[in-house]
């Protein structure tokens, strides 16, 4: 999946990432999406103040002049808080490669889960109970 | 009063989704919610887009301002004032 060639890491993750995304339609979207499941996977690395800034905008949708003001501070200060978090998230993102790696599985344990529901239909004999609990532990480890 | 239509994320760590809801400009972050109208899932492939048409037309007409992403949701869903 990875082509050594490629120098610009980042460009190449952010295309694995639209491929995996591509559940998504229009770019706010995937973005919302993507910004969850980085904090899902890395917000406990941020601080506390960070977490909840985060939190305000990506959990409660609140606009930046609404968490800037429920905080005392200014709407630009809020912005740069943002940045330097979403910035920190890719980074972490760019190293471990954990939402990454989150997706590809889950995409992967989905064919599976369909490729079972077919052959279960064309031969209603089979035996695929252990398989089906395979597909749910997977499920709860990923 | 002035309402905003927000979304609200729900559904478990990594796993998210997101309901659209009606809720007090005022009293954001406290959980409570005029109205539930409609949901976004991002889950499946592909996404899952749903609005009660009805209410989220009365709600625009009555001057609820939506968020830039929920605006971006009515979009996709085709659903105008």
């Amino acid at each position: 999946m990875y082509d050594s060639k490629v120098g610009n890491k980042r460009r190449l993750v952010s295309r694995l990432l639209s491929c995996v995304f591509g559940s998504c339609r229009g770019e706010i979207m995937d973005e919302i999406f993507k910004q969850t499941l980085l904090y899902d996977f890395y917000g406990e690395l941020l601080t506390e103040h960070q977490k909840s800034v985060y939190e305000d905008f990506i959990f409660q949708d609140l606009s930046l002049s609404e968490i800037a003001s429920l905080r005392g501070i200014s709407r630009q200060g809020v912005f740069d808080l943002l940045h330097r978090i979403n910035k920190s998230l890719e980074n972490y993102e760019e190293k471990l490669h954990l939402v990454e790696r989150f997706l590809l599985l889950k995409k992967d344990v989905t064919a599976i889960e369909a490729e079972l529901t077919r052959l279960k239909a064309s031969d209603p004999d089979a035996d695929v109970s252990e398989m089906e609990q395979i597909i749910t532990h997977m499920r709860e480890m990923i | 009063m002035a309402v905003k239509i927000r979304l609200k994320r729900m559904g478990q760590k990594k796993s998210p989704f997101y309901r659209v809801v009606v809720a007090d400009e005022r009293a954001p972050r406290d959980g409570r919610f005029i109205e539930e109208i409609g949901y976004y899932n991002p889950n499946v492939d592909p996404s899952e887009i749903k609005f009660n048409a009805e209410a989220a037309k009365k709600w625009l007409s009555t001057g609820a301002q939506p968020t830039e992403t929920v605006a971006k949701l009515l979009k996709i869903a085709g659903i105008e004032k």
